[in-house]
């Protein structure tokens, strides 16, 4: 009987164990895995216009609340409220707790503070030092100066970030980005991103640059080390590929017509051509005015001297900085820049495309040392 | 004499057994450690700017009639450019109706190019071998036929080819038959710690990710540069993996790129997979180690993570060594004259620091992917550690009999499908689901592409 009873008291000790997980596997059995998401694709604008989808949704289902106005609908979702009202104008330092949309224009003074979501049908235009949670726009949107959006930003228009604004996730127009010094955000995607200072006439291109080092190497090109680059040290991967033992900096304009993978640092001269993608194991500098058509991938840091032009993506581990009038153009297509240090550009720069981090992605005044035509072509 | 003989054995056996999973258990939590301690894994999967290069899809098939619609209707259905896809079925000598399924497919989508083979070796290696010929893309990428790619997964796998050291790339399996059997359910734990934890902070920590041919590509001429699939191995994938490494050639994961798998739901099958993985990894590292020790192309620490990758099926002996060892201490009176106490406050502080690393790993994996009533399961994780421990054990004991007196392995073994095909009453994912079903998977299959292509 003792035997018995300890018996029982074990398997109950032993299965309190795995009772938890018995609890678990009833739950479980039967259904299928929870996270399948087989319809996932990557949008850059998803979060505007998933916004857009449900409010069009919820306004189409919901009824309007009995104290609507001609000017002021009110609808209830769950413990939310949306406003809808014509085109609106907010004074400075109001703060709104509610969804609001606008079927017209919207603007607000400064100071104000806008504790959810914001729908604009208009144009519109946010004061300086505002805050808001995130905002989509059908038309032009204009953020002041030290605009604070906790999330993301949408707009069909073209959308100006102003000095010092911050935004903490997206920010993605269907027409243009112009972002203001010390303005930054966590990704921007546009069909052109620019920073202050543009100015489109071509750099300058000197006369003479020097010999062209072109790799691979050509039949009869010369097998001793010269202009930073020992021809001993590169070896062939297979597949039109090559590797670079070392660092390789390159002294003169190059001529990379091979994909090519450097086990160090990597830099070349001014004006140089990079028709096969690069990758380097440390930080790789491109020189003033080259063209970049390969694409550049590091672990370390990047950074594009001025002038450069870029048709490719770059992505770098470390930190990124694009140079006074890099640009970023391809036909048909955008381009892409990302690092998963801050990013950093620099004044008159172009990009056709995305340009993100997985930190921030700052806007600076270009340090006046840089700028033409001073220092940019040595 | 023979009795202190036998303690001293034990005791060694004792003590490797300890040195070798202590070194893996600092492996588990570092990797863990380090899975959780990265806010932003590496991620080489841009798309934005991306130039979709010409890819050919291969999904080797034998008697796969139960699943081959899903994965081919999946493939069309995914947002990759159809000028510059060409999906390559290759249909090895099935004798089901495979090839009627395939040939359905082929007459309305043009991008469709089966390869039937009725002759030659067995396996997917071979049968790789002769449908490569003439595959026209730069890309490579791989399904195997009992897999449900994303609508994504195309352009994600291809995306990270940008740079140029990539040979190869992995995405993540996903099982989708979790609640099918407690099994399916444990390996579901295991795939993620798998994929989610390990391959991803190996990948971050700068180590080559573990290319498998489940759901991956290879660039073209990185495989030709490295001689192709070996035929002779039962894992073409770890082959290629290591191959590719010893060239210079890094393969990367993409966790994001998911792939929907079937699980095995009963434990012959699972003994059988694992069983035919260990004997192909067991191979790669009896060909790779030298070759790792002295390759000049990778760091001391990569070339750790290489071994460790490896030999990683070793440890189940190593543990049931130990065991026995514990054993014979145990029941030998002579062994007890040792001093007891801090030999078993070390053997205590072992068990509690090396048993808990792979489950430190689940924990990591459902913390991440945000399934924390699957991880209330580890515990149940026990049993399947036997099973597998007995498994491996099985499968190393033949391949090192059969490696001693030069005979031939077990051979390729086809994974068993448990999915309902089409002429049965079941779901399968090829059918039209409920709406009710639809909804509980998120669009789990044609949701979403109803009247596309077809």
């Amino acid at each position: 009987m003792l035997f018995l009873a300890y018996s029982v008291l074990f398997l109950a000790l032993f299965y309190l164990h795995f009772s938890l997980a018995h609890r678990a596997w009833i739950t479980i059995r039967g259904k299928r895995s929870s996270e399948l998401d087989m319809s996932y694709v990557r949008l850059e604008d998803y979060f505007g216009q998933s916004f857009r989808r449900k409010l069009k949704y919820w306004l189409a289902t919901l009824p309007a609340a009995s104290n609507s106005t001609a000017n002021l609908r009110v609808f209830h979702h769950g413990q939310e409220r949306i406003f809808v009202a014509p085109s609106v104008q907010y004074p400075s330092g109001r703060v709104e707790k509610e969804i609001l949309v606008t079927e017209g224009t919207f603007s607000c003074g400064n100071n104000c503070d806008f504790r959810r979501e914001v729908m604009v049908h208009g144009d519109c235009s946010i004061g300086a030092g505002t805050t808001l949670q995130a905002l989509a726009a059908d038309g032009a949107l204009n953020l002041g100066e030290a605009v604070t959006i906790r999330r993301w930003v949408d707009a069909v228009g073209k959308l100006t970030i102003g000095a010092d604004t911050v935004i903490s996730s997206r920010a993605t127009s269907r027409t243009a980005i112009e972002l203001l010094p010390r303005a930054y955000a966590q990704s921007l995607f546009a069909p052109e991103i620019a920073t202050e200072g543009r100015n489109d006439d071509s750099p300058e291109l000197s006369t003479n640059s020097g010999p062209v080092l072109q790799i691979p190497h050509r039949p009869g090109d010369p097998e001793k080390a010269q202009h930073g680059f020992d021809p001993q040290k590169l070896f062939s991967m297979g597949g039109g590929t090559y590797t670079y033992e070392g660092d390789l900096d390159i002294t003169t304009p190059l001529h990379l017509r091979a994909p090519l993978v450097v086990r160090g640092h990597f830099s070349c001269a001014k004006e140089s051509l990079l028709e096969g993608d690069l990758k380097a194991h440390r930080n790789i500098t491109i020189g003033p005015t080259s063209v970049v058509k390969g694409n550049l991938v590091c672990d370390g840091d990047m950074l594009l001297k001025p002038d450069v032009y870029f048709q490719s993506i770059l992505q770098a581990g470390g930190t990124m900085r694009l140079s006074f009038g890099v640009r970023g153009l391809r036909e048909k297509r955008p381009v892409a820049a990302h690092a998963t240090g801050v990013l950093t550009l620099e004044s008159n720069i172009v990009i056709n495309g995305k340009v993100s981090s997985a930190l921030r992605v700052i806007a600076i005044s270009t340090p006046l040392a840089w700028l033409r035509p001073h220092s940019t072509r040595s | 004499m023979a009795i202190t003989a036998l303690i001293i054995f034990s005791w060694t056996l004792i003590g490797i057994a300890m040195v070798v999973l202590s070194a893996y258990a600092v492996r588990h939590y570092y990797l863990a450690y380090s899975r959780l301690r990265i806010a932003h894994p590496r991620e080489t999967d841009e798309l934005v700017g991306f130039v979709m290069p010409r890819i050919t899809v291969f999904i080797p098939m034998h008697n796969e009639e139960r699943v081959a619609r899903d994965v081919l209707q999946a493939i069309v259905d995914c947002d990759y450019d159809w000028e510059l896809l060409e999906v390559i079925p290759v249909n090895d000598r099935s004798t089901d109706s495979t090839r009627a399924i395939v040939d359905d497919f082929a007459r309305r989508y043009p991008f469709i190019k089966p390869y039937h083979r009725s002759e030659g070796s067995g396996g997917k290696p071979a049968a790789l071998i002769e449908a490569t010929v003439n595959a026209t893309g730069e890309i490579y990428l791989m399904f195997d036929a009992d897999y449900v790619p994303g609508r994504a997964v195309l352009k994600m796998l291809t995306a990270p080819f940008l740079d140029p050291e990539i040979g190869a790339v992995m995405g993540r399996v996903v099982p989708h038959n979790i609640g099918d059997s407690l099994l399916s359910c444990l390996l579901s734990l295991e795939r993620s710690a798998g994929y989610q934890s390990v391959q991803q902070a190996r990948y971050n920590l700068g180590f080559t990710a573990q290319f498998g041919g489940t759901v991956g590509g290879v660039r073209a001429a990185a495989l030709r540069a490295v001689g192709g699939w070996n035929p002779e191995s039962l894992t073409e994938d770890t082959d290629i993996t290591f191959a590719l490494l010893l060239n210079g050639w890094r393969t990367a994961y993409v966790n994001r790129a998911e792939c929907y798998e079937e699980v095995p739901q009963d434990w012959g099958v699972r003994r059988r997979q694992l069983s035919r993985w260990v004997t192909g990894h067991t191979e790669c590292l009896h060909n790779y180690w030298p070759d790792l020790v002295r390759a000049r192309c990778l760091t001391r620490s990569e070339k750790w993570d290489a071994i460790f990758l490896l030999a990683m099926y070793l440890t189940a002996p190593v543990i049931v060594l130990g065991w026995l060892a514990s054993l014979v201490l145990f029941f030998v009176p002579e062994a007890h004259a040792v001093p007891v106490l801090p030999i078993a406050m070390l053997i205590i502080g072992y068990q509690l620091f090396s048993n808990q690393a792979t489950f430190l790993e689940i924990g990591v994996a459902t913390l991440l992917d945000g399934t924390r009533l699957r991880a209330l399961l580890m515990p149940l994780s026990l049993f399947n550690f036997f099973a597998n421990t007995a498994a491996i054990c099985n499968a190393l004991r033949k391949f090192y009999w059969n490696r001693f007196w030069g005979s031939g392995g077990d051979g390729w073994y086809k994974t068993h499908r448990t999915r309902p095909g089409p002429d049965d009453q079941g779901f399968g994912l090829n059918q039209a689901p409920s709406e009710a079903t639809r909804q509980s998977l998120k669009g789990l299959y044609r949701a979403n592409n109803q009247g596309m292509g077809d």
